[in-house]
């Protein structure tokens, strides 16, 4: 049985579209993100499984119980909120107390809970501070350990991570995947960080006006993208319109130069077919067995541990990514190189 | 700031003091000369010797705490409810909570003997009744305050999110409402009720007709028409309480401001 099913779920504000047509399967102990540009629904249906939306159509199962109009205070649905939403007339202990005593826990369990809780999220000596002594990821462990003190079926994280800077968001992230892991708890994860969704998922759901666009494994998602949203949405992507010479054979052709690809590729491609292919699969140089195209050094960019190389080629915009290294030979602006990647390394939407 | 600015802004800050000060002093000098040819606090003695001025004041007092409470009880959960779920609604509830402020208290007054003095109600019939009318016209005539504190203090912190998160901790409404908000609007309530207490104590209209004598109100005015310095220290007490609640709405003011600095860290 699935853990976690959310079937058909639609959602509308007005005549406004939410979400439309949701399905998704959770499996127990599974981190799934969803992951998208604002507006895109995600918030909407991380809300619905809290309680705090009503599908318009749809359900919701958890354990096999339709929870769909069950208030929030009795899913047993944990969940963290970007502005941490700490209760600033509690301490930290009474923050992450505040479900047990609500559920009329005995005293000395829910003490025992607290310091069991607070030592997982590393925050045993910070019990007796307030939420406007701590720093924002502080705040953000002190909501976690909130959400994990209730033991919720599902935890739901709505973008926790995006109200604090760049370092700390690198190390809570890595803390969340570690608690969630050592807890085995089942975890939605609502993000707009590609990079946030890639490093901690199981799978990630990419969504886009209201729809999902690809279930899959950061990956599958990363990998092999089946829509042109998921492909430009996640990571870099070069897109390069292409004529069809022989479609069985898997050639193309891009102004007078000719390409190969895998013709194993399971997307059907549209009416004006682009190529796709990432800055880190192009090389310069020519590469025996590979695809070679000559194209023009437009402007080079150091990135540190990358460089990268903005090219012409026919006319369209292509990015290349180099690794950086002392002793990188970089061509010159304007200069014509040769570039070459793998047949399989690209494909056409 | 150069140095004829700040001699500028001392001279006018100066003026405004006298404006504000010099009657006061006035008042207080005049309140001193009851008995004649020296300086003496006769005046306020025999205020409070008289067993009226402690029973009128009493009896405002709890009509004050009363109106407070009543108030609160009302308000709060109104304007919390409103902010939540009737964002809407706002402008409507913000025109009614200044109602009062346009209809005069003697307009208020004679609307409400004229309805709860008959059937069914018959309220003006017993003293309870009396008095209940006169808190619930307090109540309205206090409402300005209330809301206005009530609703900043709701303003400061986001009332929705530290809903949902006690929602999803399994808090029913009861405990989100006065284990999570009321906490953290506490000195608003505080501030608002200290406001609505020193209007209630000196109110006179609504207390006439209702009351008469009973209340401090009327009191005073009955005072101030017979004996001309017990008026005059009257005025000086009925000051001092009104700084006093001032006084006490700044200390918890400071207190909360000391919490956001603080938490702006």
């Amino acid at each position: 049985m699935t853990y976690l099913l959310l079937s058909n779920l639609s959602k509308y504000y007005g005549n406004t579209l939410a979400v439309e047509n949701f399905n998704l399967e959770v499996e127990r102990g599974e981190f799934v993100s969803f992951l998208g540009p604002s507006g895109c629904g995600k918030t909407t249906t991380l809300r619905m499984v809290a309680g705090f939306e009503v599908p318009d159509q749809g359900k919701i199962l958890l354990e096999g119980e339709d929870i769909t109009l069950l208030p929030p205070n009795q899913r047993m649905v944990g969940m963290v909120f970007q502005s941490y939403a700490l209760f600033p007339n509690m301490s930290v202990a009474d923050n992450v107390a505040f479900g047990l005593s609500v559920r009329k826990m005995p005293a000395d369990q829910i003490r025992q809970r607290v310091s069991e809780i607070l030592k997982i999220v590393q925050l045993e000596e910070l019990q007796k501070r307030y939420p406007y002594q701590l720093s924002g990821g502080q705040q953000q462990r002190v909501a976690l350990a909130r959400a994990l003190a209730i033991r919720p079926r599902v935890l739901l994280l709505d973008e926790p991570l995006s109200a604090l800077d760049a370092k700390i968001r690198v190390e809570l992230r890595a803390e969340i995947r570690r608690i969630q892991q050592e807890l085995k708890i089942t975890t939605i994860y609502v993000t707009h960080d590609q990079e946030e969704a890639l490093s901690l998922s199981d799978r990630i759901v990419v969504m886009n006006k209201g729809r999902i666009e690809q279930i899959g494994t950061p990956f599958e998602i990363y990998n092999y993208p089946q829509t042109e949203f998921v492909a430009s949405f996640i990571g870099q992507l070069n897109l390069i319109p292409v004529q069809v010479v022989d479609r069985e054979r898997g050639a193309y052709r891009i102004g007078e130069q000719t390409i190969q690809i895998e013709h194993s590729q399971r997307i059907p491609i549209s009416d004006q077919p682009k190529l796709a292919i990432r800055p880190e699969e192009v090389k310069l140089g020519k590469v025996d067995g590979w695809n070679q195209l000559t194209a023009q050094v437009r402007q080079i960019s150091f990135l540190g541990a990358i460089v990268r190389i903005w090219l012409e080629l026919e006319g369209v915009p292509l990015l290349l990514d180099v690794f950086n290294e002392r002793k990188l030979e970089l061509p010159k602006v304007n200069e014509k190189v040769t570039i070459s990647f793998p047949y399989h390394a690209c494909w056409v939407l | 700031m150069s140095k004829r600015n700040v001699l500028w802004s001392w001279f006018w800050m100066f003026l405004g003091g006298l404006y504000f000060f010099l009657p006061l002093l006035a008042t207080f000098e005049f309140s001193l000369k009851a008995r004649k040819g020296v300086y003496s606090f006769l005046a306020y003695e025999r205020v409070f010797a008289d067993p009226l001025f402690l029973r009128t004041f009493i009896f405002s007092l709890e009509m004050a705490v009363f109106t407070a409470l009543a108030g609160i009880l009302l308000i709060f959960p109104t304007v919390y409810w409103i902010r939540l779920k009737l964002p809407q609604l706002r402008g409507l509830i913000e025109f009614v909570s200044m109602l009062p402020f346009v209809v005069p208290a003697i307009v208020l007054v004679f609307g409400l003997i004229r309805v709860f003095s008959g059937a069914p109600f018959f309220l003006t019939n017993t003293f309870t009744g009396t008095n209940v009318l006169l808190v619930a016209a307090y109540v309205v005539l206090t409402m300005p305050y209330l809301y206005r504190s009530i609703d900043t203090g709701l303003q400061a912190i986001d009332v929705r999110t530290l809903t949902e998160a006690a929602q999803s901790l399994g808090a029913g409404w009861g405990t989100i409402l006065f284990r999570v908000i009321l906490p953290n609007v506490r000195v608003s309530i505080l501030s608002g009720s200290f406001l609505a207490v020193a209007t209630v104590m000196g109110e006179f209209t609504i207390a006439s007709f209702l009351v008469g004598i009973r209340a401090f109100g009327p009191y005073m005015s009955l005072v101030g028409q017979n004996k001309t310095y017990e008026s005059s220290s009257l005025a000086i007490i009925s000051f001092a309480l009104t700084w006093a609640f001032i006084g006490l709405i700044q200390l918890l003011n400071r207190g909360r401001v000391q919490t956001q600095i603080a938490g702006a860290h």
